[in-house]
């Protein structure tokens, strides 16, 4: 007879130490390289002898029968199976030819002679007395849209939430979550960009004040204990392996996740087997559409915004060689009249640009206007600091490009799109940069402006979806 | 070698549409590996007429990120993009080039020698004279610390630099340590001139 210690099916494995806490917390789920973790080397090897932790290379190599066999590497940490990205180097420390994956490489390089761990130890306990602090009410649709999705987290389901740029998104993840940590399932809310990160992380230690959090991005600061939900980019999901009972994607259309396929992997290797992964998107691509119909998720949909104003319309305005008239020092004139009714009126104002390169040019243009109008774009450091600003009406208006897309929320914020015919601006840009405009209830209309150099598909297409959505949430009558 | 192995700059992953000319057909000139807009990024920095240092790049932050992820981010790709710069200025010189080593138990660490990867990938020819017998850096180092550091370098066994020219290779010259003390042994063994090739001058 085995004698039974713990109250589960297995009986303990006592093997002679007592496991410390941190080091459970902080590996359960994740998978990392042997000989770069936050502990002392000399813990982890203790660790590893006594068969804590499962080891496998740091590259595979898929054997594939084909008459014409070509080596196929995968990188175990990031599933980039790229061979591009994979480079043979004579490694001094096995005196032979090793290959590292150039895709992960910002997260410390792994190689074929890395060895990866993963946690197979006991895993950390998980408690059931979360809150969900939080008093906001739900719209119809939101409580539809809420009950459909933790139904589907339920019977594990993948789902799609399809809401408009601003029906209150992230108030419908709160029930589903909330149900999935009081049934002790691990959750994860990935989304591609840092920026949303920053924006849910605060949202979310508020109203759940009793789980322990953890935000992740590049360069996040160490943080202690196990934590039941975690806020990720998807980048950081490299890191995770068989960790999550529920992946939930916010912004699943955005740069880089559409791009790069190494990221829509990555979410696939996080989840447990069988765990439910949930999109969470405004412009839902079509291949997501028909994967959905395909595989017959749950999903629900929102046309309306949260305080039942249509989406404001897009209108169009010609701006003929516009590039041309920056370059020779010029303010073109529709662009000049509207950025002055905008200042004069005290109204803040985002203007998009197609390139960094214009934008620069036209920077000093704009200041002649007014001095305090500043231009952000990606490798833009204090970008946090310059929208924080034009929120509290520091500044009256930001140059920006397409990094501003989605994710932020201004109020009373007035739109113009320079040169909405470039490639960059594809239809479901346009309808997130649509979507910054009239978010408050007391303020929901305002001016979004396509200034072009001749109407392309991707803007029809922008303002064709707009209508229809106001035409779903609102009947034919009240759209225009 | 393959004239189209790097598509993407190496630095900002930028698609390199490098279209096909005669020059590059004619020319031995090595293949773009980043994109122009990355390659204006850096510094040249200007060479005095003293010819006993030549250095090619000033120590930007630019170039501090470039240094980053090759040495301590260990991306050994990188070798290739100044290979082109520094064919050009080694590739027609009389001297033994040597470059500065590093100690068997760091190569070990590092799993390349950084040096010798850059001079591989501009198919420069080297030979190593030196050898390194301390593990210390001098990063993380004050000026003072480094100036008075005892010798870090020694002659290699069956090597004789007597009444030959020598020039040392190093990434970056900071204080001028590294290069001095190596310098030093060459010609104190009877070397007959030492120069000096460093990537950046900081």
């Amino acid at each position: 007879m085995i004698l039974k210690l713990s109250k589960g099916n297995k009986p303990l494995s006592y093997k002679g130490i007592i496991i410390e806490p941190q080091i459970r917390d902080f590996f359960a789920g994740r998978i990392w390289t042997h000989n770069n973790t936050p502990f002392p080397q000399s813990k982890i090897n203790y660790y590893t002898l006594r068969n804590y932790f499962t080891k496998k290379p740091g590259i595979s190599i898929l054997t594939k029968n084909h008459i014409f066999y070509r080596q196929h590497l995968i990188c175990n940490r990031c599933q980039n199976e790229n061979q591009q990205e994979f480079i043979i180097y004579n490694c001094a420390k096995c005196e032979k030819e090793c290959v590292y994956c150039r895709h992960c490489i910002n997260m410390g390089r792994v190689t074929s002679c890395t060895e990866l761990i993963t946690w197979n130890g006991p895993q950390p306990h998980m408690h059931k007395k979360h809150v969900l602090d939080w008093n906001g009410t739900f719209t119809n649709a939101q409580n539809e849209a809420a009950k459909q999705l933790t139904n589907s987290i339920k019977h594990r389901r993948n789902h799609l939430v399809h809401a408009v740029c601003g029906a209150g998104k992230t108030e419908i993840l709160f029930p589903a979550v909330l149900y999935a940590l009081n049934r002790e399932l691990r959750v994860c809310i990935a989304t591609p960009r840092t920026d949303v990160v920053l924006e849910l992380f605060p949202r979310f230690q508020k109203v759940f004040p009793n789980t322990n959090l953890h935000a992740l991005y590049g360069n996040s600061p160490q943080q202690t204990g196990f934590p039941q939900l975690v806020l990720s980019t998807t980048h950081q999901l490299f890191r995770f392996e068989d960790a999550f009972d529920v992946v939930i994607v916010d912004e699943a259309d955005a740069f880089p996740y559409t791009f790069d396929q190494a990221l829509e992997k990555a979410v696939y290797k996080v989840k447990k087997d069988g765990a439910p992964i949930a999109l969470v998107t405004a412009t839902p691509s079509p291949q997501i559409l028909a994967r959905m119909k395909k595989e017959s998720w749950g999903y629900s949909f929102i046309p309306k915004r949260y305080h039942g104003h249509p989406l404001p319309v897009p209108r169009y305005q010609a701006l003929w060689s516009y590039d041309k008239t920056i370059q020779k020092g010029r303010i073109p004139r529709k662009l000049l009249k509207w950025t002055i009714t905008k200042l004069s009126n005290k109204e803040p104002f985002l203007i998009f640009f197609p390139t960094i390169q214009l934008m620069q040019l036209a920077i000093p243009l704009f200041q002649q206007l007014n001095a305090n109008i500043v231009s952000v774009h990606a490798e833009d450091a204090d970008r946090k600091e310059k929208v924080m600003k034009l929120r509290n009406e520091q500044i009256p208006g930001l140059l920006t490009t397409t990094i501003l897309e989605r994710g932020i929320t201004i109020k009373n914020v007035q739109v113009a799109v320079v040169g909405a015919e470039s490639k960059i601006f594809t239809s479901s840009a346009l309808i997130q940069i649509s979507g910054r405009v009239g978010r408050n209830v007391a303020l929901p209309k305002g001016d979004i402006v396509f200034f072009h150099h001749g109407i392309t598909a991707e803007m029809d297409e922008a303002c064709n979806e707009i209508l229809r959505l106001n035409k779903e949430g609102f009947g034919k009558n009240e759209t225009l | 070698m393959k004239r189209y192995e790097v598509l993407n700059c190496l630095l900002c992953n930028s698609p390199l549409d490098e279209g096909v000319t005669w020059k590059t057909l004619l020319s031995n000139r090595f293949p773009r590996t980043i994109c122009l807009h990355c390659e204006e990024k850096f510094e040249p920095c200007e060479t005095e007429s003293r010819e006993s240092l030549i250095s090619l790049y000033k120590y930007n932050d630019d170039m501090k990120g470039y240094l980053h992820r090759y040495k301590f981010m260990h991306d050994v790709l990188l070798a290739k993009v100044f290979r082109h710069q520094i064919q050009q200025q080694l590739s027609k010189k009389k001297e033994i080039i040597v470059p500065i080593p590093m100690h068997h138990a760091k190569l070990k660490e590092r799993t390349f020698a950084h040096i010798d990867e850059l001079l591989n990938e501009a198919n420069i020819p080297y030979v190593h004279y030196l050898k390194k017998i301390t593990t210390e850096t001098q990063a993380g180092k004050t000026r003072e610390e480094r100036l008075n550091a005892p010798q870090i370098f020694a002659l290699k066994e069956n090597q004789d630099p007597g009444n030959k020219e020598f020039i040392l290779v190093d990434d970056i010259y900071t204080t001028g340590t590294t290069i001095n003390q190596a310098k030093r042994i060459l010609l104190d063994a009877g070397a007959k001139s030492v120069k000096a090739f460093t990537l950046i001058r900081g």
